[in-house]
Formats: structure tokens, sequence, C-alpha cells
């Protein structure tokens, strides 16, 4: 019988354009002392460390929680791209579920260099050599950032079948920017129109230059226990992992010619489904969402992949204001990617990290009235796809 | 804990266990569950008494008091059997043995008795033996066995007064290292720790407050953990004492290895000392097998031979250090002259030789080749950079043979670049010949000639190495010669040779050449070869010095300054066979000597692009540059993967390529074996690339950027995208490097092309060709439509290698730019097609083209007056002219009528869609809105929202869906039916209703 996992601390540092932030191991650390304050407990206390980054040598993952002890515990680095930092939080998630540890400290942190994400080892096979041939097949190749071209291809994939304007992709963005008024923590605090976001430069029709996530620096955090090692300190009523799940790439992703395939959308539904069936929770009783919206295409996708709305119906569900306050239910309530920011290796955590805040009801001028249940949606093209149900009861 | 390391179950023996280290082992063997056997004979620490038993029944007491269990043994270590038996007889078996017991007899060598080394040795080295090999069989059979010796700092590093003892303790070293071996096997694994504690033994070598930090208490765990059932590690020796413990190992110095088979001097090891001593390189050789290495590896080379003077080990192959030195046109004048040329001044045979502005052009004699070769390696010799090995000094040599070969006549001046080797070594038994090969490229990279220098070293042979190559070949024949010529040297020849550079003082102190033996100062060799040459070049290949390929030349005999050189030639097979003898003596001083000629002038290394106009006219070697082929290229990457053999395995991927204008296919084959490129096609490459041949020579030679190429669309790859990036590997590829190797190989054809590099230019726009120039010339005479009426000529020009024809007609208007022939042109132009990318490219004036004779102008000669108005052609819109119609013609322009605006098909097409709709009304219905089109900023109108639908020219406003679309793309989906394809790949833009895109499969079959 596995344990229950509880999210007793969460941190997470302004996020920050390449170039203005700390360095990752003290971005880790204030991070990382916020998520321990927040748990009220002593850094002595934890029996693992977990931490997820993508750019960075080896062992930076050591560097950044020596700055919170030296107590000599297991430290493990992940990377798993985009989804690195919900990757972290799993095998974190696992241990104490599995009876290995009490309690463990998982963090993401991320410095980025300026401009969009490109490869670094070019002496060796791609990792997205299968996406990128699907892609090449589909569409060819262009002089447009990579990712831009996948999600944009994706997104053109979806226009033709059902159809969608230029506009109602806008239109995330310009809900993302809204919330993320409301969060001090986010790059971009300024609202947008849906005319300033079309008007901004084309990155790979249908997408502009506001409808694509930024380049961030920056570091989340979270503590977990099991539930008697926090009874042991007191804490009652913690936020808990009611279930997750993991999905990787399947035939579908390369098999069928298919844009939407290969930026994971099956991934993302079948991860989504597994959720759903450990956690007797469905997308409709889901409160608040945290989805991974690196570019708008992603994010008019993943309401479909989640369940959120049906198949062809995400224009609906966008231009009907089903995805804010007042509608079905908040979608990235933190400004999500788009706007608060998207350090690869801390999104992860930057997501759970609003989703406790949301379910404590510590979320101030963003806050989701009575949120009980939320839902998180982080992937990484290479691909993983990891989504987790939260709850407070 | 559970961690704590336990021996329950096991049986240790340690001997000298009564007090100090011995004591201190057994109880905390004991202290773990381990069962002793408590061995002292009880002796005081020097080996007196006996048979007091106390200590150890102490030691077997304090065990007991503990839990444990023990026994004591008061035999001595030389019954070693005896002690084993104690353990057999009371547990039945035997899992430890600690080797402690000892015994001091310090004192001085000089005092020190047999007695005394004995006793020693029958404690430490016999005891030892004998309690070991006792218990050997027991543990063997047991599969388990842990032994300790105990050694000491006195054995490893010596100590005054213990020579005894450190010789015991060092035994013990090598006993246990062999038992490690020899125990391994069967899991019993021995060490030897070499322990500093304050014990009996020690009392009396050290002072009391040391002996205090030096607890037999923290040596004792080292000796159980090297003990315990879960240390594996054997053969080690470990230093350990006051708290402190280390593995110590055997360092070796780098050492030096002299050659096999060869003697060593003392002198030589005296030499060497610094290697064999020292310490800033070292190894850890740590068995038997890594000891002999360097022996081992010394055994498989075999000495190539030599002596006091020649050793063949060290010199043979020896790279000189790159030199460098150059020449220009007076250099070669100078030459020229300094071997008798134009003697008569009004031969206009030799003139060539001497005057730059010859009516037939200049030519560097080829014989000069040789001159900078031996200098630099003068030079290098003077400057101490001489191969190692060679230790005779100049008195001892002779040029003895020279050789000389040019891969392409000498330009006029350039900057050279020599490597050089001793290439070969032979022993011609009281003498030796070395030979030194110098390759001498230009500055970038071009082969231009190589040398070989043969030496002649006097008394340096005799070592019974290889005699060489037999010296009689190319002996002069019985017959007559089949011609001679004559000439007579001046007295003061070598003043003027020696200006070339070789300023040896005997050719020219007459001293200096009484003290060498001659009664006055001699000629030089090479002096005596130049006009040989010269000779024969003018006999024998029409004084036509290009021709000229190689020479061969032995140095039989001095010549004289004022003495007569006689040439000798015979046509002989392929080749000219030459003697020269001097006339007044009768002496041959040139024998076995061949001359080989080329059949035809190989290509010359054009005139290097930044060179001023005027001074390339002046410079009047004809600049017949060879362009770069693809067929060449793949030629050359295929010398670059059978030379790095390593790639296949590396790049694991197969590349199809398919050029374009020329259409031509190869593949580089990088899948397994060795890897091939060749031309053809492969049934199933991982990628295959797509681009026209001047985007691949332009690639290929690192102008131009694949990624931008793709990007850009000229280049299309299909199959596995990610895998091109493989390609990278031609970026390492040196084209000029591989292109000089493979003509030293002969792997290139006779007139092989210069480098690309230097064929290239200009580099800022790619290759430029003439075909370019003419779309450029096209474009300027389509902007410009008054000209036909001012020039009013047809120009036709012939140009060659490779030969093409164009023709300029500005006689009819407009005027019309293309290749091919006209019937009767104004003006015939030849010249070479390099010649003419100079003249238009304003790098080469016309006129002066012309004087110099490559420019051949037939028919109205002042009509190419005419021509002028080439001047005025703005460079920028002949670049633009040119780009445009390479992206048309997806590469090189190919040769190409005025580039005249492409006909759009859009407003035939949409004529043709509003028929359809007319007829069909059904189709119109489809759509059944207003939808636009934008081609090329053109708009059209479908009004398909009405009936019947109406296709016009007109505004995108009001239309439901526009359809944003190239002239050329329009094209593509009147021939595919299918707008998905071009959607998404965002050829085909859609504002408005999307879904109205799906209806452009109406457009199917509107055009041809």
């Amino acid at each position: 019988m596995a344990r229950r996992v509880n999210v007793i601390g969460v941190g997470m540092t302004k996020f920050q354009k390449p170039g203005q932030s700390d360095d990752y191991h003290e971005m880790a650390a204030q991070a990382g002392h916020a998520a321990l304050k927040d748990a009220g407990i002593e850094y002595a206390e934890v029996e693992q460390a977990y931490a997820g980054y993508v750019y960075g040598d080896s062992t930076c993952g050591q560097r950044a929680v020596y700055d919170l002890g030296l107590t000599g515990i297991p430290v493990f680095n992940v990377n798993n791209n985009c989804s690195t930092g919900s990757t972290a939080l799993m095998l974190g998630k696992q241990a104490i579920e599995g009876g290995i540890a009490e309690c463990v400290f998982v963090v993401g942190f991320e410095k980025m260099e300026k401009g969009a994400l490109g490869s670094k080892f070019n002496d060796r096979t791609n990792p997205l050599e299968h996406h990128v041939n699907v892609m090449n097949k589909a569409q060819g190749f262009t002089s447009a950032p990579p990712a831009a071209q996948m999600f944009g291809g994706a997104g053109r994939e979806y226009q033709w079948r059902y159809g969608t304007k230029r506009e109602t992709f806008a239109k995330i963005s310009e809900k993302a920017r809204a919330h993320a008024s409301n969060n001090p923590l986010a790059l971009f605090g300024q609202r947008l129109t849906v005319d300033e976001i079309l008007a901004s430069d084309e990155v790979f029709d249908p997408l502009t230059r506001y409808q694509c996530c930024p380049p961030t620096c920056g570091a989340a955090a979270a503590v977990l226990c099991s539930d008697e090692f926090a009874k042991k300190h007191g804490i009652t009523n913690a936020v808990y992992i009611a279930a997750q799940a993991m999905a990787t790439d399947m035939s579908s992703s390369f098999m069928e010619d298919s844009m939407i395939k290969m930026v994971g959308y099956d991934m993302a539904q079948r991860a989504a489904q597994l959720v759903y069936e450990k956690s007797g929770i469905g997308p409709k009783d889901v409160d608040v969402v945290e989805l991974h919206d690196c570019f708008t295409a992603n994010e008019l996708l993943t309401y479909e992949a989640l369940g959120l709305c049906g198949e062809g119906e995400a224009e609906k569900f966008i231009v009907e204001k089903r995805n804010t306050y007042g509608g079905d239910v908040v979608t990235n309530p933190s400004g999500g990617l788009l706007s608060k920011g998207h350090p690869l290796g801390a999104t992860g955590l930057a997501q759970c990290a609003e989703l406790v805040w949301q379910l404590r009801g510590q979320a101030d001028k963003r806050q989701v009235q009575g949120a009980k249940i939320g839902l998180q949606h982080n992937i990484g093209l290479g691909g993983a796809a990891v989504v987790t149900m939260y709850r407070k009861d | 804990m559970s961690s704590e390391l336990r021996f329950d179950g096991r049986v240790a023996i340690v001997t000298g266990a009564g007090n100090g280290l011995g004591r201190s082992h057994a109880l905390l063997l004991g202290s773990r569950g381990c069962k002793v056997v408590v061995n002292d004979l009880g002796g005081s620490m020097h080996g007196g008494g006996g048979g007091d038993a106390t200590p150890a029944q102490k030691v077997v007491a304090e065990i007991k008091a503990m839990g444990g269990d023990a026994v004591v043994n008061a035999d001595s270590v030389e019954a070693g059997d005896k002690i084993v038996q104690t353990a057999m007889d009371t547990w039945g078996r035997v899992d430890i043995i600690v080797n402690n017991a000892g015994i001091l007899r310090d004192v001085s060598f000089q005092k020190m008795s047999e007695e005394d080394w004995d006793l020693v040795y029958r404690v430490h080295v016999l005891g030892a033996m004998r309690v070991t090999k006792a218990a050997w069989p027991h543990m063997r059979d047991a599969k388990f066995g842990r032994i300790v010796m105990t050694a000491s700092a006195a054995g490893i590093y010596g100590n005054f007064g213990q020579a005894n003892y450190a010789m015991a303790k060092m035994g013990l070293i090598g006993f246990a290292q062999t038992l490690a071996l020899e125990g391994k096997k069967n899991n019993v694994v021995v060490n030897t720790i070499a322990p500093i504690a304050a014990s009996r033994l020690t009392e009396t070598v050290l002072p009391p407050d040391i002996l205090e930090v030096l607890k037999p208490e923290v040596v004792s765990p080292l000796v159980a953990y090297l003990s315990h059932e879960s240390c594996s590690d054997t053969g080690g020796t470990y230093e350990v004492g006051g708290g402190f413990m280390a593995k110590i190992r055997w360092e070796r110095s780098q050492g030096k290895t002299f050659a096999n088979g060869r003697p060593i001097s003392i002198e030589q090891v005296q030499k060497a000392w610094g290697e064999i001593s020292g310490f800033e390189k070292t190894s850890h050789p740590a068995n038997i097998a890594e000891s002999m290495q360097p022996v081992l590896d010394n055994a498989q080379k075999k000495s190539l031979g030599g002596n006091e003077l020649i050793d063949c080990d060290q010199a043979l192959g020896w790279q000189f250090p790159t030199l460098y030195s150059s020449y220009d046109q007076r250099d070669l004048m100078l030459y020229a002259l300094s071997v008798g040329a134009a003697e008569n001044p009004l031969d206009p045979k030799e003139l060539p030789f001497v005057y730059e502005m010859s009516s037939s052009g200049f030519q560097g004699l080829p014989s000069y080749a040789a001159t900078p070769a031996v200098k630099a390696i003068i030079d290098a010799a003077v400057a101490g950079q001489q191969a190692p090995g060679l230790n005779y000094g100049f008195e001892r040599i002779l040029h003895g043979e020279q050789y000389t070969v040019l891969h392409r006549p000498l330009p006029p001046s350039a900057k050279l670049v020599h490597k050089g080797k001793i290439k070969e070594i032979w022993d011609k038994g009281k003498n030796a010949v070395v030979v030194i090969e110098m390759k001498t490229t230009d500055d970038q990279g071009t082969p231009l000639f190589d040398n070989e220098i043969s030496m002649f070293v006097r008394g340096a042979g005799g070592w019974g190495g290889e005699r060489g190559p037999a010296s009689d070949q190319n002996a002069a024949p019985e017959r007559a010669p089949d011609q001679v010529i004559e000439q007579k040297t001046d007295p003061n020849q070598a003043l003027l040779f020696r200006l070339n550079g070789d300023n040896n003082p005997l050719h020219a102190d007459p001293n200096f050449a009484k003290a060498f033996g001659f009664d006055k100062p001699i000629l030089h060799g090479l002096c005596t070869f130049g006009y040989s040459v010269r000779h024969a070049i003018l006999a024998m290949a029409g004084g036509d010095a290009r021709l000229f390929k190689s020479v061969r030349a032995r140095f039989a005999d001095t010549v004289f300054p004022g003495e007569t050189i006689v040439t000798e030639l015979w046509k002989e097979g392929g080749k000219i066979l030459l003697r020269a003898k001097v006339k007044e003596r009768d002496k041959v001083v040139l024998s076995n000597t061949a001359i080989e000629l080329y059949d035809s002038v190989p290509a010359e290394k054009p005139a290097p692009a930044a060179k001023p106009a005027a001074a390339a006219a002046a410079a009047s070697a004809p600049a017949a540059a060879g362009a770069v082929t693809s067929a060449l290229l793949v030629d050359v990457i295929g010398f670059y993967i059978e030379k790095n053999p390593e790639l296949a395995g590396q790049v694991k991927t197969s590349f199809q390529f398919k050029l374009s204008s020329p259409d031509s296919a190869f593949y580089i084959d990088l899948k397994d074996g060795k890897g091939k490129a060749a031309t053809g096609e492969l049934a199933s490459p991982d990628v295959t690339l797509e681009l026209s041949d001047a985007d691949f020579i332009g690639m290929a030679t690192g102008k131009l950027n694949p990624q931008k190429l793709y990007f850009g669309g000229q280049l299309k790859i299909g199959g596995n995208v990610m895998a091109s990036q493989k390609l990278e590997f031609m970026k390492k590829l040196d084209g000029e490097k591989l292109m000089a190797q493979m003509a030293a190989e002969g792997r290139l054809p006779a007139a092989a092309p210069a480098a690309p590099a230097a064929a290239a230019a200009p580099a800022a726009s790619g290759a430029l060709t003439s075909a370019d120039i003419f779309v450029a010339i096209g474009d300027y005479v389509a902007k410009n439509k008054d000209l036909a009426s001012q020039v009013k000529t047809s120009f036709q020009f012939e140009l060659t290698g490779p030969d093409s024809s164009y023709f300029v007609d500005l006689k009819s208007d407009p005027g019309k730019v293309a290749a091919g022939k006209l019937d009767a042109a104004d003006c015939t132009l030849t010249l070479s097609d390099s010649d003419f990318l100079d003249m238009t490219t304003g790098k080469a004036d016309p006129q002066k083209l012309y004087f110099a004779g490559k420019l051949k102008i037939g028919g109205n000669v002042m009509a190419s007056q005419k021509l002028m108005f080439l001047k005025k052609v703005d460079p920028k819109a002949a670049e633009a002219a040119i780009a445009a119609a390479r992206s048309a013609g997806g590469g090189a322009a190919k040769a190409a009528a005025p580039a005249a605006p492409k006909a759009m098909k859009a407003p035939g097409i949409f004529a043709a869609l509003g028929e359809r709709l007319a007829k069909e009304p059904a189709l119109a219905g489809e759509i059944g809105a207003k939808v636009a089109f934008i081609v090329d900023g053109k708009e059209w109108l479908v009004e398909a929202d009405q009936a019947p639908a109406k296709v016009h020219e007109g505004t995108a406003n009001e239309a439901k869906a526009i359809f944003t679309i190239s002239d050329a793309d329009l094209v593509e989906l009147c021939k595919t039916g299918s707008p998905r394809e071009l959607f998404q790949r965002g050829k085909l833009r859609v504002d408005g209703e999307y879904l109205l895109a799906h209806r452009l499969g109406i457009m199917k079959g509107l055009v041809a």
C-alpha cells in the first residue's frame, strides 16, 4: 500500500530575464530556504534531495543544496527537458511513497541564455531526432526557433482541422498576462491586448512573439513528507498529491506525421487519464490548473488533452472565457510559462508552488475561491509529460 | 549496529602476541568474536629467556574476560607447524595469521656477527615462512585465508645499525607479494604492514614523548581490517602508526630506452642520467608484466642501424621545422643569367628567361627550383636545426645527387613553404648517403616543386645497413648523343652564381679553396646542373621551360669557372638522358642524369586575386585557372575518407547528393566499412541532399554555410534531417592540403586545377562564373534600353578553359545577351574564361590582355572599344541580378537570356478558374463565399457566393477568406490540388475563415 505524500512547504524566486538573475545556486538556495521556512522544518531533517535543471554541468544539484546545508544526504540530479521540475518532484514523491524516506527536498532551477532554445551538443545524435523528422516531413524546417516551429506547426494543424482564428490563440496570451498582473513573482506583469499580441513580430504563424514563453532564470522548491513525518511536526491538513503519472512518447508521436501528436498530445492525454483513474477525480472536479503553456498553441491543445473541454471545442472554451475566473476552471492563475516565465528546470516546481498556495487559500489577488483540487501538467519534448493531482481536504 | 565488522567463527594466530603490537592485534580480534592463538615465547625483546608464558596467558585471560575465546601457544615461530597445530587441535581450523613475532640485534654492520644476521633472519623470515607454510594447505582447502606480514620502514628505506633487520623486513615484503599472487585463486589474501609503534622493539629507538603517540592500539585496526573477509585487496604494503595509515607502491621514472641491438656506451648512460633517474614523468608498475613492459616494447623495435656519425633510428624520418622563403621575378632572371642564359641577347629563345616583357611571356628556368630548397636546408643547418643522429660536420659531405620535380611551371614570384624530412639513409660501405626530401608549396598550399638532395657523407658508412638502389641507372648510352650543346662559362661564373644564395667561400675565396685542396674556387655543382638543364630545355623541349617535369642528376666532378661545359643529350624511352663533361679536361661532371618532360603544360597557379590589375597584367603568366568542379571535390572527399578510415565508425551515415545545373549524383557512404565517396546513387541512403552544383562547390569549399542554404531553400534535405548535421566532418577537410597530398601521390590528373581556395575568387559572392557575368550584362542591357542604339555592335565571346560561347547583341533593338553564337558578329573576342572574369571584374585591363596576346579579337577590332560600356555596369546591380538569377535557377546562373521578369502564371490561372466555375456552378457552391487571393502582391477576388460565380482582379476587403500565396506556390496548388501541405509549410497564408481553405482543391489542374 503506497503511502500518502504531502507537500508541506513550497517556495520560489521572482522569475527574471537572462542576465538579470543571481547564479543558479543562489536562486536555488533562496527558493529552498523559502520552502523549508514554509514547511517549518530544518534542512537537517531532509533525508534526500532531488535537483532538476537542464543547462549546466553535472552535479549542479549538489552545489545548489550545499548552500542549504552539508548534511551528506543523497542528492540526485534530474534532467528531463522542460518537464525536469515535475520529474524531480515525481522521484521525491516515489521515495516517500515507497517508504524509502520520510522527508525529501525537491528543487528546480535554471539559468538560461538569451534567445531561443537550441542544441548544445552537435557532435552526436540529437535526442529530438525523431521529432524533427516528423516535422520535416510534415512542414519542412525554417529558420524560426525550432520549438516555435514545432508547437506553431501543431497550432497550424489544429487550425486547418477546426478553422481556429489567430485571435483565439492570442486570447490565451491576453489571459496569461491578466493573471500574471496579480503575481508579483512573474516575469511579465503588464497586461497586453489581443491587438498588441497579434501585432508583435510573427515567429511562426499563428504564433507571434507575445505567444512564446520567454527564456527565464529562476528557481522553485518543495518539501515533501509522509503522513507520519507531518504528524510528528504537528502539520495537519497539508496539501497532498492525490495521484501523479508520467508518460513518454508512443508510436503515435512519430508514426502519424502529425505535429499535434509529435508535440506530446497523446503523452499528456495518457498521463492525465492515469491520474484521473488513480485519484478518482475527473477533469470536471478540478478547480484550478497549472498547465504547460510554452506557446499559446500548446495551451489550446492541452485543454483538450486534459479533457478540460471536448475535442475541437478549445476555441469555444477560450472565447467563452471558461478558462479563467468565473469560468469552468481557472487555467494558469500564476500567469503560466507565457507570463510568469519558463526557467526549464524550475517550471514544474513553480507550478506545484502555485497550486499549493491556491489550495491553501494563500494566493492573494489571484486566489481561486474555494479551490480544493488542483491539476498540474508539465511537458518536455523528447519527451515526457507529467500530470499531478493535488488536493486539500 | 549491524555494520560492525565481526570475526565470529574465525580462528587467528598472532605470533609474538604477549606484548606490544601482537597483544594489541590479538585483543582487537578477540573482542570481535575471533578465536585467537596467542603465541609468545615470553622472552625479552632481545630473544633471551623463554618458557615464561605469563604475558601470553594474560592476553588470553583478557580475551576471555571480554567473552572471547583464546589459547596460549608458547612455541618458537621456527616451530611454526606446532603453532598451527594448536589452532587445529583446539578449533579445527585456521583463518588468519598475523606474523608479528620479531627480534632485534641492532649493531653496526662493521660489528655485526653472522649469528646476529642469522638469528634475525630465522625469527622474522624463517619463522613467518614456517607458520605460514603449515597453515597454507588448510587455507587453500577452506578457500579462505588472511595473512598479514609485519615489515618495517627500516627495511623499505634502510636504517642505521639495522642491516640484519632491514634485510629480514624487506624479505617479508617480497615473500608476501608472491604469496598474494599464489593465494589469490583460493581467496588467500596476503598483505604487509610497516608499522611504527611503541613496542618492546622500538623502545630503544625512539624518544619517550613520541612513543606516547605511537600506541599499538592505533595500528591494530588496519591489521584487523586486512584480516577481515570483507577485505579482498591483496599484495599491498601499508605504512601505519600514530593514527596514520597509507598504502605505498613503487614509482618508476620514465627512464631511457636505448636502441635495441646496439651497443650502449657508459657515456650514453651518463648522458641519459637525467632521464634514468629523474622523476618528472613516472609510472607505477604493480606487477612483473608492467615492470617488463618497457623492455618488451623495446625488444619489438629493431634498430635501423648506424654508428657514431649517423644514427638511423634518430635521423630517419625526422622532419625539418617548416621553412619559409620567397623569390621574385628578379631572382629568376638573375638565376637564368648565372647559368648562362641569353648569352646571345638577340636570341628570342632565351629572352623569356631574363626579360619580363618578352613577347612570348616570361618563363622561370625550372632548375631554379633546386636552389631555394638547398638554401633552406643550409639555412636550417646554420640555425642549428639539424636532424638528431646526424653527427657529422660539413667537411664530410658532398652534394651527390639532385632530384627536382616541378608540379607546375614556376610562378614569376612566390612565397615558398618548405617541408622536409630525412627520407633515406644508405650504407654504401665506406661512405653513407643521406637523402633529404623537401616538398615546396606556395603560401596557399599549392604544390610547386619537390626536391631530393642526396648527401654523400664520406667515411660515415659501414654499419652493415642497406646499400640502397643501384647507382648505375640513367647511364649514358653507348651511341652518339642526339644533341650536344657546348657552352663556355665565364671565369667569374661562380661569383655570379653565389648571388643565388649559396655563400660557401669555397666558390669565392681563393685561400679557402686552396685549404680544401683546389687550385682556385670551384663552380657550384648546381650551376653546372643549371647549365645542363637549360641546354636540355633548349635542345629537347623547344625552349619551352613550362614543359619541364623533373631532373635527376649525379654530380661526378667539379668544374672550374671559365671551363667549357659540354652537355650531351639522348632521347631514350620516355625520357632524356644527359651527360655533362668539361671539355678542357674531358672529365664527366654530371653523370647518370635523366630529365622528364610533360606532354603538355600543366596548369599554372593563377595570380592571386588581391593583386592589383596592373600588376596582374604585367605578370604575364597565363592565368588559366581551372575551375573547381564538383567531380574533383568528390575525389577529394573520397581521398579524405581513405586517409581517415576511422571516419565511417564515427559518422555512421550515408549521404546521397543530387546536384543540379549541371545535374549529377554522388554519394558519401560512411555507414560501414571504410567509407566511400563516389558518383552514382545509393539504394537507400540515410539522408538525401539536393542542391545546385555551384552551391555544393561553395559548401564544400567552406564558402557557403549549409544551414543557411537549407533555410534559404537552396538545399533540400530528405530522409533523416538530423543526420545531415553529421556532414560537419566536411568542415575539417582542408581542400588545399588534400589536393597537395593527392598531387604528391600522383592521384590528380596532370592538368589538375589549382587548389580550391585559389581558384574560387572572388570569395564574397561564391564562385562567380562567366555565366553569372553574362546575366549581369543582360540585366544591364535590359535596364538601359537606349544602349543598343548607342553601341550598335554585336559581340561574340569565345571563352576557353572551360569552353563556352556567349553573344552580346546590341545591333538589334532591344539588345540581347545569351549563350550561343551569332551568325555574323561584328567582332569576336577569344580569351580564357578566367581572363574574361578578371576583365569584367576589373582585375585585368582588356587592352593589356590584348597586347599580352591573351585576348584575340577577330573581325572589327575597333568595335571592341565599344565594350567600354561594360565599365559602367554597376557592380551592386550586377550582384543583385546574379543573385536573382541564382535563386531562380537554384544555383549559379545558367547561361541565360537577359533576366527579364518571369511572366506570372496567376492571371492565366484565375481566368481558367473563372471559366471552370462558370461551367460547373456546383464547384462554386462548394465555396459559397467571396474569397480573395493575394499573389505576389496582386489581388484577385473569387465571388463564389453568387451564380454565376465571378473571378476578377479586385481588392480583397470584402472577402470571407483571403489566401496569400506566391505565384510559384499557386502553380503548385493547381498541380496538386492539395492546399493542406502548403498551409502547413507556411506557403499558403489564410486570413478569415480558415475552413474555406479546404475547398481550394477546386484549383486542381488549372495549369498544364
